[in-house]
């Protein structure tokens, strides 16, 4: 009885997945800066989630969910704002060492001294390249671990290291320098 | 341990990353050294900012809905038109069914309440679908104290879970099911070899009272508080009305 099989998978789907809609909804928000298209983005993110259900293993849903919020994001922004979707440089360390200078962290400073408004730690978390934002974002905000990241982010734990130095280097120098710390 | 080695390690020891052989010495460098200890104040301080100031982005209600109903929809697509549904000797027991309850004349009791038919419907597919597989119970017990707590974070309705076996109406067990799209919990009694399904939902206006006859089946329904019961069974009317008296006796106390 496929119907039956198909309704009880929808209602195990809403039941593993619906609780972590608002860690879903959050990480959209932050990519793609606005309400309206963040519910665009998740509501896609979740019908795709359901395709792919089958492929759900027991155990971190949260994190199962974030990274097809976060690729449906990047898809959608590559549709909608390619002009948004630049290739973070190149991330040196391929190794995982973070001693290596944080070479995209001046780039994101240039980014955060050309805007005038950047007086809130919001809007300076936004101005960050997405790679960092997205890193700081699962940190600090969704407080995720450096493994989870990695799994949502597709990247080595090294390179989730370096990025979130980055991240932090680069909102360190913009908002301590501002003097509202 | 030296500053340029602690540096390189400040935001994986702040974020707790830092295995317990690193985690001592460099807490130990961070209490002495004047460059440092300042640097991991600040990395805190930028941390609590953010998790300060930060907006708190939720999930509009709207979407969540929005996203269930395309879900719904979604898991529609993939199965066969209402008509092909049922297997052929389901449709063709239903019509008889159905045949013998018209000629029987006035077995039928038509209420015009919509909703009530509507959710009549939704009942009798869950009846069936129970009784057409292996899946009649979820949780197999005759024990209200191991079936009740089954559905605690299975869904978010707590039903009222009582043992009626002297009175001649054993509890089988309970399981998850889909009323109107929504997981609710469904407790299963014997009436003899009859199936009783007693499904718990929100407290809806529908039709109080009357027993149903609906597809050869019978139902009741009321409200307890902000819950709604919805009864189903092959049983007699007579049966089920007793059933409710005594389930409904049985829960007050």
């Amino acid at each position: 009885m496929a119907w039956i099989a198909e309704r009880r998978r929808q209602s195990r789907f809403e039941a593993v997945v619906l609780p972590h809609l608002d860690a879903g909804f959050a990480l959209a928000r932050w990519l793609a800066r606005n309400d309206a298209d963040a519910a665009d983005i998740v509501q896609e993110a979740c019908l795709r989630a359901f395709r792919y259900f089958d492929s759900y293993r027991e155990g971190d849903a949260k994190s199962w969910l974030l990274k097809i919020v976060r690729r449906t994001s990047y898809d959608w922004l590559e549709r909608n704002r390619p002009a948004e979707v630049v290739p973070l440089e190149l991330e040196g360390d391929p190794d995982g060492s973070v001693h290596s200078p944080p070479a995209g962290a001046r780039d994101a400073d240039a980014l955060l001294e050309s805007r005038s408004d950047l007086r809130r730690l919001d809007v300076l978390i936004e101005s960050l390249p997405p790679p960092l934002r997205e890193a700081i974002v699962l940190r600090e905000l969704q407080e995720l671990d450096y493994r989870q990241i990695a799994e949502v982010t597709g990247v080595p734990i090294g390179t989730v290291m370096s990025r979130l130095h980055r991240a932090r280097a680069a909102l360190r120098r913009a908002w301590d320098g501002k003097g509202c710390g | 341990m030296e500053c340029d080695e602690v540096r390189p390690r400040l935001d994986a020891y702040l974020d707790g990353e830092l295995p317990e052989t690193e985690r001592v010495p460099l807490r130990g460098h961070l209490q002495d050294c004047p460059d440092c200890g300042p640097e991991a104040a600040a990395l805190e301080r930028l941390r609590d900012d953010i998790r300060r100031s930060a907006p708190v982005h939720r999930a509009p209600e709207a979407l969540r809905s929005q996203i269930r109903f395309a879900l719904r929809r979604e898991a529609a697509a993939s199965r066969p038109s209402a008509s092909l549904r049922a297997p052929g000797w389901l449709a063709y027991a239903a019509s008889i069914l159905l045949a013998v309850a018209v000629g029987s004349g006035g077995t039928f009791l038509l209420v015009g309440e919509r909703q009530t038919d509507t959710m009549a419907g939704e009942i009798i597919d869950s009846h069936l679908r129970s009784l057409l597989g292996s899946h009649l119970t979820d949780v197999a017990s005759s024990d209200q104290h191991t079936v009740k707590p089954w559905f605690a974070g299975r869904t978010d309705l707590s039903p009222p879970t009582v043992e009626l076996r002297s009175e001649g109406f054993p509890l089988v067990g309970g399981r998850l099911d889909l009323i109107a799209g929504k997981p609710v919990p469904a407790l299963v009694y014997k009436r003899r070899e009859h199936v009783i399904n007693l499904f718990v939902l929100p407290a809806s206006p529908a039709d109080h009272g009357e027993t149903l006859t609906r597809r050869g089946y019978n139902l009741r329904h009321w409200d307890e508080g902000d819950l709604g019961f919805w009864t189903v069974t092959d049983a007699a009317p007579s049966e089920l009305a007793e059933f409710e008296r005594l389930f409904r006796a049985a829960t007050k106390g």
